[in-house]
């Protein structure tokens, strides 16, 4: 069974009397466990598809699966408990909250979305910490951290809730390469660990070649879908 | 709950300068509104104690029509001998009513043989009056002081103003002249037994002979007086009671006009002081409706700039699976957070003004009277501070912290 399945999703915004087409007609199967990426330049529609999928917004026409649940169809609410439970995300800024430290950043959606009791959050979180490398890092907020160790809790809060999937838009794009290598190995292995599917933006040429399955578009379609051989070491 | 309050109040400390500054605004409003108020309503109790306990009493009745005529203390608007066994009779019964005196006040020329002026006096029975105004003995600063003899037959208490215009002493002899209700004229001559100060207020100059006296003077037969002043038990429930005696006496109706005969009237409806009073209860209503604007302006823009600083911060914790209901009660959390500090620190320096006011013992000088300001601790004042500053607040807030949870995550996140 796919976990993601898109058919003939279509999306356009409309920007004052203007319809500015993003997606044209997308149809695409994704099984579980796969690291796939989406490549194409600026405004070829990788952002908003991973918004769809993400179900951080809603196609114009076509539909929608992760997960077997059609997510054209949640409210607001109900979009928001599904993302909780099933989807986790990196962003390309890192987002971490500025007033909680690593770890509570880490366990933020262990409390505030998820409701797991403390003595079952602690462990997890810990053993988290531990295989980003940044468990003694735990008590410092985002603002003291670098760039590639804010991707690192990250990528820590991103898994902590075990999702199925986890979304990743221009996740090294603000790293030096050296760093970038560095997350994209450990997002690898974290893969490979917990058996979750992550799906990128990029349009880094480091995480397309690392990538199972390269998806390229262009001008909202997608024009090529390309698989790669990976057998790589994890650091 | 605990991981919504922390991070309100971390997100509090974040912009640690724009919290201090609007907390500072709400400190000092709540502050503001303790000690105003405690000192306004020191000042009223003080003010009020003083004119119910030196001259009004609680209240008072008098015969329909005489409050209207005051200013002339009319004779022929008397409560007749048949009436004011009715009155008696009430007031011995009622148990709320702890003491009430009978009076007759009427306008005099009083002359010390060289001048001649015209004085108001109240005529009493010095043992009832001292039982209704308590406090009439402490105001007599020159001469006899006991409450069951400070003016016996024969005798005058006068008051400050007229002994200094008229240069008469402790021991001198006055005489007065009056009018009765007849036009018939009568002078008696009165050896002067006190000086009393001034109060507020035109019965605040009155003097004061006994009942008996003013009887001769006036040559009344009867046991007929001008008005019966009355002290309570509780002061607190003086409208209710006022109330309940208008009631009771209603019934009693003049034999001529059929229409009721007696008329009840509070301290208030009797002192010029109660507009004083009232426009200090006003101004108090007026530093609450400040303090109010202070907490919706100053709360409403900071948890406003709140909100739009951290529209990213919002669509990532939105997009990672944070319900709306939690995203409003972490902003809701962070203005309520704000009031109710403030408040309570508000609340803790008003009432350390108040006990430093208190220890230092502030006297001043309000018309002819002189006032101790010894304000107590406003507790409704200080529970409604709290109240309104939390119920503002999370007003103020309630609309920020919507804006927030209604986001959508998507457009949130471009932001970032």
């Amino acid at each position: 069974m796919s976990l993601i399945l898109l058919e003939n999703v279509k999306k356009t915004y409309i920007s004052g009397e203007i319809n500015v087409p993003a997606l044209r007609g997308i149809d695409l199967s994704i099984n579980p466990g796969k690291f796939i990426s989406f490549v194409g330049p600026s405004g070829s529609g990788k952002t908003t598809l991973l918004n769809l999928i993400g179900c951080l917004d809603k196609p114009s026409d076509g539909r929608v699966l992760v997960a077997g649940s059609d997510i054209t169809r949640l409210n607001r609410q109900t979009a928001a408990k599904f993302r909780g439970d099933n989807i986790g995300f990196i962003f390309q800024n890192f987002n971490l909250i500025p007033v909680l430290t690593v770890y509570e950043n880490v366990e933020y959606p262990l409390i505030m979305v998820q409701n797991v009791p403390a003595d079952k959050r602690k462990k997890r979180i810990l053993d988290l910490l531990e295989k980003v490398g940044m468990s003694d890092q735990k008590d410092k907020f985002p603002a003291q951290l670098s760039g590639g160790q804010k991707q690192r809790v990250a990528i820590a809060r991103a898994l902590v809730t075990e999702p199925k999937l986890v979304l990743a838009d221009e996740p090294t794009a603000n790293l030096d390469h050296h760093t970038a290598y560095k997350v994209i190995g450990l997002m690898h292995a974290m893969q490979a660990e917990f058996d979750t599917s992550f799906i990128f933006a990029t349009h880094d040429p480091k995480i397309v070649g690392e990538a199972e399955i390269v998806l390229t578009m262009e001008d909202g379609l997608i024009t090529k879908t390309q698989e790669n051989p990976i057998n790589r070491e994890v650091n | 709950m605990i991981s919504i309050l922390k991070i309100a109040w971390r997100n509090l400390r974040r912009y640690t300068r724009r919290t201090l500054l609007t907390s500072s605004l709400i400190t000092i409003g709540v502050a503001l509104v303790i000690i105003f108020s405690a000192i306004g309503n020191s000042f009223k109790s003080e003010v009020i104690g003083i004119l119910t306990n030196s001259n009004l009493g609680d209240l008072q009745i008098h015969k329909h029509g005489y409050v209207g005529s005051i200013d002339n203390l009319p004779l022929d608007l008397t409560i007749s001998e048949p009436n004011l066994h009715k009155v008696r009779s009430l007031l011995n019964n009622h148990p709320e009513v702890k003491a009430y005196s009978e009076r007759i006040r009427f306008t005099a020329m009083v002359s010390n043989f060289s001048q001649t002026t015209n004085m108001r006096l109240t005529a009493i029975y010095p043992e009832k009056e001292s039982q209704v105004c308590t406090d009439l003995v402490e105001r007599i600063k020159e001469g006899e002081t006991n409450p069951e003899i400070f003016v016996a037959p024969g005798s005058i208490v006068i008051p400050l103003n007229i002994s200094k215009g008229m240069n008469v002493k402790l021991g001198d002899e006055i005489v007065l002249v009056a009018t009765n209700s007849e036009g018939s004229v009568n002078g008696m001559t009165f050896k002067v037994a006190g000086i009393s100060e001034n109060i507020l207020g035109p019965q605040g100059k009155d003097g004061y002979i006994h009942l008996e006296d003013a009887r001769a003077l006036l040559r009344i037969e009867s046991a007929e007086i001008t008005e019966i002043a009355i002290k309570l038990n509780h002061f607190d429930r003086l409208d209710q009671i006022t109330l309940e005696l208008k009631s009771q006496l209603e019934p009693i109706s003049g034999e001529k006009t059929g229409k009721p005969f007696f008329e009840v009237h509070t301290w208030e409806e009797l002192s010029p002081f109660a507009s004083i009073s009232k426009i200090v209860t006003l101004l108090i209503v007026v530093v609450r409706i400040v303090l109010v604007s202070i907490v919706l302006i100053s709360i409403l823009n900071v948890m406003m700039m709140s909100v739009y600083e951290r529209i990213g911060e919002i669509g990532t914790i939105a997009s990672i699976g944070t319900l709306p209901g939690k995203i409003l009660a972490l902003f809701l959390t962070e203005g309520l957070m704000l009031g109710i500090l403030s408040a309570l620190i508000g609340n803790v320096i008003g009432i350390g003004i108040i006990l430093i006011i208190n220890a230092v013992k502030i006297n001043f000088q309000f018309g002819m009277m002189t006032l101790s300001l010894a304000p107590a601790i406003p507790v409704a004042e200080t529970l409604f501070s709290v109240i309104t500053v939390v119920l503002i607040s999370a007003l103020a807030s309630l609309q920020p912290a919507l804006k927030a949870a209604r986001m959508e995550p998507v457009d949130a996140l471009r932001h970032v």
